[in-house]
Protein backbone atom coordinates (compact mmCIF):
# COMPACT_ATOMS: atom_id res chain seq x y z
CA UNK A 1 0.00 0.00 0.00
CA UNK A 2 1.27 3.28 -0.68
CA UNK A 3 2.12 6.20 1.98
CA UNK A 4 0.69 8.81 -0.45
CA UNK A 5 -2.70 8.52 0.23
CA UNK A 6 -2.89 7.88 4.51
CA UNK A 7 -0.14 11.07 4.07
CA UNK A 8 -2.24 13.06 2.33
CA UNK A 9 -5.36 12.37 4.87
CA UNK A 10 -3.27 13.37 7.79
CA UNK A 11 -2.41 17.11 6.37
CA UNK A 12 -6.03 17.26 4.90
CA UNK A 13 -6.58 16.79 8.90
CA UNK A 14 -4.03 19.01 9.95
CA UNK A 15 -5.62 22.11 6.98
CA UNK A 16 -8.72 21.34 8.13
CA UNK A 17 -8.37 21.36 11.48
CA UNK A 18 -5.80 24.67 11.45
CA UNK A 19 -9.15 26.12 9.99
CA UNK A 20 -11.40 25.09 12.49
CA UNK A 21 -9.04 25.88 15.48
CA UNK A 22 -9.00 29.38 15.27
CA UNK A 23 -11.71 30.34 17.68
CA UNK A 24 -10.10 27.25 19.76
CA UNK A 25 -6.67 28.62 19.93
CA UNK A 26 -8.16 32.31 20.75
CA UNK A 27 -9.73 31.11 23.03
CA UNK A 28 -7.11 28.99 24.74
CA UNK A 29 -4.95 32.54 24.76
CA UNK A 30 -8.04 34.17 26.72
CA UNK A 31 -8.24 31.32 28.93
CA UNK A 32 -4.07 31.62 29.79
CA UNK A 33 -4.58 35.38 30.54
CA UNK A 34 -7.80 34.55 32.23
CA UNK A 35 -5.78 32.28 34.66
CA UNK A 36 -2.97 34.47 35.09
CA UNK A 37 -4.45 38.04 35.32
CA UNK A 38 -7.86 37.81 36.44
CA UNK A 39 -8.53 37.83 40.16
CA UNK A 40 -8.83 34.13 41.34
CA UNK A 41 -12.96 33.16 41.89
CA UNK A 42 -14.44 36.32 40.51
CA UNK A 43 -17.30 35.61 37.71
CA UNK A 44 -15.20 36.83 34.82
CA UNK A 45 -12.47 34.71 35.90
CA UNK A 46 -14.92 31.49 36.38
CA UNK A 47 -16.57 32.85 33.06
CA UNK A 48 -13.21 32.66 31.22
CA UNK A 49 -12.30 29.59 32.36
CA UNK A 50 -15.64 27.58 31.79
CA UNK A 51 -15.08 27.66 28.09
CA UNK A 52 -12.85 24.92 27.12
CA UNK A 53 -15.04 21.94 26.51
CA UNK A 54 -14.97 23.27 23.07
CA UNK A 55 -10.84 22.72 22.92
CA UNK A 56 -11.36 19.07 24.20
CA UNK A 57 -14.02 18.62 21.30
CA UNK A 58 -11.53 20.27 18.27
CA UNK A 59 -8.09 17.85 20.02
CA UNK A 60 -10.20 14.86 20.17
CA UNK A 61 -11.32 15.18 17.00
CA UNK A 62 -8.28 15.58 15.62
CA UNK A 63 -6.76 13.27 17.46
CA UNK A 64 -9.94 10.64 16.74
CA UNK A 65 -8.69 11.56 12.94
CA UNK A 66 -4.96 10.14 13.38
CA UNK A 67 -6.16 7.05 14.92
CA UNK A 68 -7.83 5.79 11.37
CA UNK A 69 -4.96 7.36 9.79
CA UNK A 70 -2.36 5.63 11.83
CA UNK A 71 -4.40 2.05 11.59
CA UNK A 72 -5.17 2.70 7.76
CA UNK A 73 -1.24 3.12 7.63
CA UNK A 74 -0.62 0.14 10.06
CA UNK A 75 -3.26 -2.47 9.11
CA UNK A 76 -3.06 -1.14 4.89
CA UNK A 77 -6.68 -0.85 4.69
CA UNK A 78 -8.95 1.95 5.60
CA UNK A 79 -12.58 0.29 5.96
CA UNK A 80 -10.36 -2.10 8.87
CA UNK A 81 -8.91 1.26 10.05
CA UNK A 82 -12.61 2.44 10.09
CA UNK A 83 -14.13 -0.93 11.99
CA UNK A 84 -11.25 -0.95 14.83
CA UNK A 85 -12.10 3.27 15.09
CA UNK A 86 -15.53 2.77 16.35
CA UNK A 87 -15.22 1.61 19.88
CA UNK A 88 -12.76 4.45 20.26
CA UNK A 89 -15.12 6.70 18.78
CA UNK A 90 -17.81 5.31 21.35
CA UNK A 91 -15.39 6.14 23.74
CA UNK A 92 -14.82 9.91 22.82
CA UNK A 93 -18.51 10.41 22.49
CA UNK A 94 -19.02 9.17 26.20
CA UNK A 95 -15.95 11.50 27.23
CA UNK A 96 -17.75 14.23 25.03
CA UNK A 97 -20.80 13.84 27.16
CA UNK A 98 -19.59 14.39 30.21
CA UNK A 99 -17.21 17.05 28.90
CA UNK A 100 -21.01 19.18 27.77
CA UNK A 101 -22.61 18.17 30.44
CA UNK A 102 -20.32 19.75 32.51
CA UNK B 1 -20.70 67.09 47.65
CA UNK B 2 -20.39 70.45 45.27
CA UNK B 3 -16.70 71.71 44.88
CA UNK B 4 -15.19 74.67 46.22
CA UNK B 5 -12.82 75.81 44.02
CA UNK B 6 -11.18 77.97 47.03
CA UNK B 7 -10.18 74.78 48.69
CA UNK B 8 -8.09 73.75 45.90
CA UNK B 9 -6.18 77.17 45.59
CA UNK B 10 -2.52 77.21 47.34
CA UNK B 11 -2.61 78.89 50.74
CA UNK B 12 0.76 79.92 50.44
CA UNK B 13 0.94 82.06 46.63
CA UNK B 14 -3.35 81.19 45.56
CA UNK B 15 -2.11 78.73 42.94
CA UNK B 16 -4.14 76.01 41.87
CA UNK B 17 -3.60 72.99 43.69
CA UNK B 18 -4.03 69.18 42.31
CA UNK B 19 -3.45 65.60 44.53
CA UNK B 20 0.01 64.22 44.33
CA UNK B 21 -0.31 60.49 44.97
CA UNK B 22 3.39 60.61 45.79
CA UNK B 23 2.92 62.67 48.81
CA UNK B 24 -0.58 61.63 49.43
CA UNK B 25 -1.29 65.72 49.44
CA UNK B 26 -2.33 68.54 47.83
CA UNK B 27 0.38 69.88 45.76
CA UNK B 28 0.43 73.59 44.56
CA UNK B 29 0.99 73.54 40.82
CA UNK B 30 2.91 77.10 40.73
CA UNK B 31 4.81 76.83 44.46
CA UNK B 32 5.27 73.01 44.73
CA UNK B 33 4.02 73.24 48.15
CA UNK B 34 2.58 70.62 49.94
CA UNK B 35 -0.81 70.97 51.46
CA UNK B 36 -2.22 68.18 54.41
CA UNK B 37 -5.73 66.56 53.07
CA UNK B 38 -6.95 66.86 56.93
CA UNK B 39 -10.32 64.38 57.00
CA UNK B 40 -13.43 64.65 59.37
CA UNK B 41 -12.50 61.83 61.71
CA UNK B 42 -16.06 61.61 62.41
CA UNK B 43 -17.11 60.53 58.93
CA UNK B 44 -16.39 56.31 58.98
CA UNK B 45 -15.51 55.93 55.06
CA UNK B 46 -16.39 52.34 55.21
CA UNK B 47 -19.85 52.84 56.51
CA UNK B 48 -22.63 50.84 54.24
CA UNK B 49 -25.93 51.86 53.59
CA UNK B 50 -29.13 49.45 54.10
CA UNK B 51 -30.80 49.57 50.74
CA UNK B 52 -34.68 49.86 50.92
CA UNK B 53 -36.20 48.83 47.52
CA UNK B 54 -39.17 51.44 48.51
CA UNK B 55 -37.50 54.49 49.20
CA UNK B 56 -36.82 55.91 46.14
CA UNK B 57 -33.48 58.09 45.42
CA UNK B 58 -33.17 61.21 44.27
CA UNK B 59 -30.42 62.82 42.10
CA UNK B 60 -28.43 65.51 42.72
CA UNK B 61 -28.06 68.14 40.42
CA UNK B 62 -24.18 69.29 40.15
CA UNK B 63 -23.02 72.69 37.77
CA UNK B 64 -19.87 74.00 37.04
CA UNK B 65 -17.80 70.90 36.60
CA UNK B 66 -19.46 68.68 34.61
CA UNK B 67 -18.06 67.81 31.23
CA UNK B 68 -19.83 65.74 28.62
CA UNK B 69 -17.70 63.59 25.70
CA UNK B 70 -18.91 65.05 22.34
CA UNK B 71 -18.18 60.72 21.25
CA UNK B 72 -19.40 58.19 23.93
CA UNK B 73 -21.73 60.47 25.82
CA UNK B 74 -20.09 60.13 29.09
CA UNK B 75 -20.02 62.41 32.04
CA UNK B 76 -16.94 63.61 34.35
CA UNK B 77 -16.51 66.13 37.37
CA UNK B 78 -13.52 67.86 36.81
CA UNK B 79 -12.27 69.30 40.11
CA UNK B 80 -9.87 72.45 39.89
CA UNK B 81 -7.81 72.64 36.65
CA UNK B 82 -8.67 70.34 33.91
CA UNK B 83 -5.53 67.94 33.02
CA UNK B 84 -6.76 67.13 29.61
CA UNK B 85 -9.88 68.39 27.28
CA UNK B 86 -10.28 64.61 26.26
CA UNK B 87 -12.42 61.40 27.90
CA UNK B 88 -10.97 59.11 29.88
CA UNK B 89 -12.87 56.34 28.55
CA UNK B 90 -12.74 56.94 25.39
CA UNK B 91 -10.56 59.77 24.14
CA UNK B 92 -13.06 62.03 22.08
CA UNK B 93 -13.38 65.59 22.72
CA UNK B 94 -14.73 66.91 26.04
CA UNK B 95 -17.11 70.17 26.59
CA UNK B 96 -18.28 71.37 29.57
CA UNK B 97 -22.09 70.91 30.24
CA UNK B 98 -23.96 73.08 32.57
CA UNK B 99 -25.69 70.67 34.57
CA UNK B 100 -25.06 66.61 35.79
CA UNK B 101 -27.66 65.10 37.87
CA UNK B 102 -26.06 61.58 39.93
CA UNK B 103 -25.83 60.46 43.04
CA UNK B 104 -23.19 61.32 45.49
CA UNK B 105 -20.11 59.07 46.23
CA UNK B 106 -19.66 57.62 49.66
CA UNK B 107 -16.06 57.77 50.13
CA UNK B 108 -12.99 56.92 47.52
CA UNK B 109 -9.48 55.61 47.29
CA UNK B 110 -7.24 57.85 46.23
CA UNK B 111 -4.34 57.44 43.62
CA UNK B 112 -1.59 55.84 44.90
CA UNK B 113 0.35 55.94 41.74
CA UNK B 114 1.63 58.00 39.19
CA UNK B 115 0.59 58.24 35.82
CA UNK B 116 4.34 57.31 34.31
CA UNK B 117 4.25 54.18 36.30
CA UNK B 118 0.30 52.98 34.31
CA UNK B 119 2.18 53.93 31.28
CA UNK B 120 4.63 51.37 31.86
CA UNK B 121 2.65 49.04 33.17
CA UNK B 122 -0.07 49.25 29.92
CA UNK B 123 3.22 49.16 27.81
CA UNK B 124 4.91 45.60 29.49
CA UNK B 125 1.10 44.50 29.30
CA UNK B 126 0.81 44.74 25.86
CA UNK B 127 4.34 43.27 25.30
CA UNK B 128 3.43 39.88 27.18
CA UNK B 129 0.55 39.34 24.55
CA UNK B 130 0.90 36.10 22.76
CA UNK B 131 0.13 35.92 19.23
CA UNK B 132 -0.08 40.18 19.00
CA UNK B 133 0.40 41.69 15.84
CA UNK B 134 3.55 42.84 14.59
CA UNK B 135 3.61 47.02 15.85
CA UNK B 136 0.96 46.73 18.61
CA UNK B 137 4.00 47.57 21.03
CA UNK B 138 4.56 50.70 18.81
CA UNK B 139 0.64 51.25 18.64
CA UNK B 140 0.69 51.22 22.68
CA UNK B 141 3.50 53.26 22.89
CA UNK B 142 2.09 55.99 20.86
CA UNK B 143 -1.19 56.06 23.19
CA UNK B 144 -2.61 58.51 25.67
CA UNK B 145 -2.92 57.83 29.07
CA UNK B 146 -5.70 59.61 30.71
CA UNK B 147 -6.53 59.22 34.95
CA UNK B 148 -9.96 58.81 36.15
CA UNK B 149 -12.11 58.31 39.23
CA UNK B 150 -14.41 55.60 38.33
CA UNK B 151 -17.83 54.96 39.90
CA UNK B 152 -18.20 51.40 41.66
CA UNK B 153 -21.07 50.15 43.91
CA UNK B 154 -20.18 47.71 46.46
CA UNK B 155 -22.82 45.06 47.84
CA UNK B 156 -23.14 42.97 50.58
CA UNK B 157 -26.01 40.32 51.04
CA UNK B 158 -27.01 37.16 52.15
CA UNK B 159 -28.75 35.01 50.48
CA UNK B 160 -30.39 31.46 51.14
CA UNK B 161 -30.06 29.53 48.09
CA UNK B 162 -32.40 26.12 47.17
CA UNK B 163 -30.47 24.53 44.29
CA UNK B 164 -31.39 21.41 42.24
CA UNK B 165 -28.85 19.48 39.47
CA UNK B 166 -28.02 16.33 38.38
CA UNK B 167 -24.96 14.46 38.28
CA UNK B 168 -23.53 11.31 36.40
CA UNK B 169 -21.94 8.09 38.30
CA UNK B 170 -20.94 4.39 37.43
CA UNK B 171 -22.99 1.88 38.47
CA UNK B 172 -21.50 -1.38 37.14
CA UNK B 173 -20.57 -0.90 33.89
CA UNK B 174 -23.05 1.58 33.55
CA UNK B 175 -23.12 5.64 33.86
CA UNK B 176 -25.92 6.61 35.45
CA UNK B 177 -27.58 10.46 35.59
CA UNK B 178 -28.78 11.27 39.71
CA UNK B 179 -30.82 14.08 40.73
CA UNK B 180 -29.02 15.67 43.62
CA UNK B 181 -31.31 18.93 45.65
CA UNK B 182 -29.61 21.08 48.92
CA UNK B 183 -29.97 24.26 50.51
CA UNK B 184 -27.30 26.58 52.10
CA UNK B 185 -27.17 30.07 53.29
CA UNK B 186 -24.30 32.22 51.86
CA UNK B 187 -22.54 35.87 52.07
CA UNK B 188 -21.56 38.08 49.76
CA UNK B 189 -19.09 40.92 51.14
CA UNK B 190 -17.88 43.81 49.50
CA UNK B 191 -18.88 42.45 45.79
CA UNK B 192 -17.74 45.41 43.31
CA UNK B 193 -19.82 46.25 40.57
CA UNK B 194 -19.50 49.11 38.16
CA UNK B 195 -21.46 51.46 38.08
CA UNK B 196 -20.26 52.68 34.73
CA UNK B 197 -21.01 51.33 31.39
CA UNK B 198 -17.39 52.11 30.11
CA UNK B 199 -16.13 49.71 33.18
CA UNK B 200 -16.82 46.19 32.35
CA UNK B 201 -17.05 43.37 34.63
CA UNK B 202 -13.79 41.63 32.79
CA UNK B 203 -11.38 44.72 33.26
CA UNK B 204 -12.96 45.47 36.92
CA UNK B 205 -11.68 41.60 37.80
CA UNK B 206 -8.11 42.12 35.70
CA UNK B 207 -7.35 45.11 37.79
CA UNK B 208 -9.06 45.25 41.26
CA UNK B 209 -7.79 42.11 42.71
CA UNK B 210 -6.97 43.33 46.45
CA UNK B 211 -10.10 45.75 47.35
CA UNK B 212 -9.63 47.07 50.76
CA UNK B 213 -12.54 48.78 52.13
CA UNK B 214 -10.25 49.64 55.27
CA UNK B 215 -8.24 51.96 52.67
CA UNK B 216 -11.46 53.93 51.74
CA UNK B 217 -11.77 57.55 52.72
CA UNK B 218 -14.54 59.70 53.01
CA UNK B 219 -15.32 61.49 49.72
CA UNK B 220 -13.86 64.70 49.39
CA UNK B 221 -13.05 67.38 46.25
CA UNK B 222 -9.29 67.40 46.97
CA UNK B 223 -8.49 64.07 46.08
CA UNK B 224 -10.13 64.86 43.00
CA UNK B 225 -8.59 68.27 42.13
CA UNK B 226 -6.50 67.53 38.76
CA UNK B 227 -8.33 64.24 38.13
CA UNK B 228 -11.44 63.71 36.28
CA UNK B 229 -14.42 61.80 38.15
CA UNK B 230 -17.40 60.18 37.06
CA UNK B 231 -20.02 60.47 39.05
CA UNK B 232 -22.44 57.78 39.88
CA UNK B 233 -25.30 57.95 37.94
CA UNK B 234 -27.17 54.58 38.32
CA UNK B 235 -29.58 53.37 41.20
CA UNK B 236 -29.11 51.11 43.85
CA UNK B 237 -31.50 49.09 41.78
CA UNK B 238 -29.82 49.27 38.72
CA UNK B 239 -26.62 48.59 40.14
CA UNK B 240 -28.28 45.39 41.74
CA UNK B 241 -29.48 44.20 38.50
CA UNK B 242 -26.28 44.86 37.01
CA UNK B 243 -24.81 42.78 39.92
CA UNK B 244 -27.17 39.57 39.23
CA UNK B 245 -25.31 38.38 36.16
CA UNK B 246 -21.99 37.84 37.93
CA UNK B 247 -23.71 36.82 41.48
CA UNK B 248 -25.25 34.25 38.92
CA UNK B 249 -22.21 32.93 38.49
CA UNK B 250 -20.35 32.83 41.78
CA UNK B 251 -23.79 31.11 43.19
CA UNK B 252 -23.53 28.54 40.39
CA UNK B 253 -19.99 28.10 41.04
CA UNK B 254 -20.70 28.17 45.21
CA UNK B 255 -22.96 25.47 44.80
CA UNK B 256 -20.95 22.83 42.89
CA UNK B 257 -18.94 23.39 46.11
CA UNK B 258 -21.39 22.88 48.53
CA UNK B 259 -22.89 19.57 46.18
CA UNK B 260 -19.31 18.19 46.32
CA UNK B 261 -20.20 16.82 42.92
CA UNK B 262 -19.89 18.01 39.32
CA UNK B 263 -23.52 19.31 39.05
CA UNK B 264 -24.89 20.11 35.80
CA UNK B 265 -28.42 21.38 34.40
CA UNK B 266 -27.91 23.47 37.80
CA UNK B 267 -31.43 25.57 38.95
CA UNK B 268 -31.35 27.17 41.95
CA UNK B 269 -34.10 30.05 43.90
CA UNK B 270 -32.12 32.76 45.66
CA UNK B 271 -33.93 34.46 48.87
CA UNK B 272 -31.75 37.46 49.54
CA UNK B 273 -31.79 39.75 52.47
CA UNK B 274 -29.54 42.68 54.15
CA UNK B 275 -28.67 44.27 51.41
CA UNK B 276 -25.70 46.97 51.87
CA UNK B 277 -24.26 48.84 49.36
CA UNK B 278 -21.37 51.88 49.45
CA UNK B 279 -21.21 54.24 46.54
CA UNK B 280 -17.43 54.72 46.03
CA UNK B 281 -15.06 56.24 43.43
CA UNK B 282 -11.77 53.85 42.72
CA UNK B 283 -8.94 55.61 41.01
CA UNK B 284 -8.17 53.67 37.50
CA UNK B 285 -5.76 55.00 34.48
CA UNK B 286 -6.96 54.44 30.87
CA UNK B 287 -4.43 54.38 28.07
CA UNK B 288 -6.23 54.42 24.66
CA UNK B 289 -4.49 53.19 21.84
CA UNK B 290 -5.22 52.33 18.00
CA UNK B 291 -4.56 49.71 16.09
CA UNK B 292 -5.80 48.68 12.86
CA UNK B 293 -7.80 51.37 12.85
CA UNK B 294 -9.35 50.11 15.85
CA UNK B 295 -9.65 51.74 19.35
CA UNK B 296 -8.30 49.59 22.33
CA UNK B 297 -7.93 50.42 25.79
CA UNK B 298 -5.40 49.03 28.39
CA UNK B 299 -6.26 49.65 32.10
CA UNK B 300 -4.45 49.69 35.16
CA UNK B 301 -5.79 50.02 38.42
CA UNK B 302 -4.04 53.68 40.61
CA UNK B 303 -4.11 51.66 43.60
CA UNK B 304 -1.59 48.55 43.09
CA UNK B 305 -0.93 48.92 39.40
CA UNK B 306 -2.42 45.92 38.17
CA UNK B 307 -2.94 45.91 34.16
CA UNK B 308 -5.77 44.48 31.87
CA UNK B 309 -7.66 45.45 28.68
CA UNK B 310 -8.22 45.06 25.22
CA UNK B 311 -6.15 43.77 22.68
CA UNK B 312 -5.99 42.91 18.75
CA UNK B 313 -4.99 39.28 17.83
CA UNK B 314 -2.79 38.49 14.69
CA UNK B 315 -4.63 36.03 12.45
CA UNK B 316 -1.29 34.74 11.17
CA UNK B 317 -0.44 33.86 14.25
CA UNK B 318 -3.53 32.30 15.59
CA UNK B 319 -3.76 30.05 12.54
CA UNK B 320 0.05 29.04 13.19
CA UNK B 321 -0.60 27.91 16.53
CA UNK B 322 -3.68 26.39 15.24
CA UNK B 323 -1.61 24.21 12.96
CA UNK B 324 1.03 23.65 15.36
CA UNK B 325 -1.53 21.88 17.72
CA UNK B 326 -3.44 20.36 15.01
CA UNK B 327 -0.11 18.74 13.73
CA UNK B 328 0.82 17.71 17.04
CA UNK B 329 -2.92 15.73 18.04
CA UNK B 330 -2.78 14.42 14.51
CA UNK B 331 0.43 12.90 14.92
CA UNK B 332 -0.50 11.51 18.47
CA UNK B 333 -3.38 9.88 16.77
CA UNK B 334 -1.06 8.13 14.58
CA UNK B 335 1.45 7.30 16.84
CA UNK B 336 -1.33 6.14 20.03
CA UNK B 337 -2.00 2.93 16.66
CA UNK B 338 0.99 2.25 15.27
CA UNK B 339 1.92 1.89 19.14
CA UNK B 340 -0.54 -1.10 18.53
CA UNK B 341 -2.51 0.59 21.17
CA UNK B 342 -6.46 -0.18 21.25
Amino acid sequence: MSLLEPALSAAALVILGTVIGYMPTRRIIAMREAHHELKRGSASFLRATAGWAVIAFWVMALWFGGTVVGDWVRLGDLDAALARSWLRLRILLEIAAAIGSD
Amino acid sequence: MPVAQSDLQCTACGGQCAYSPQREALVCDSCGTAHEIVVDPDIDATAETDHDALVPERPVSESGHAHRCETCGGTVTIAGAALSDRCSYCNGPLVRTLEDAGYPAMALIPFQLEAPYAAESARAWAARRVAAPGGLGASVAAGRIATLYAPFFTFDSTDLIDYWGTYTTKRGKRTVRRKKTGKFETDFDDLLVPASPHITPLIRDGVLHDFDPGTLRPYGPAYLAGFPAERHHLTVEEGLTAKKRDKDVLIRNRIKTHARRNLSNIGYRASTSGVRYRRILLPVYILHYEHGGKAYKIVTCGLHGKTFGERPFSHGKLFAYAAVISLAAVMAGIVYTLLGLP
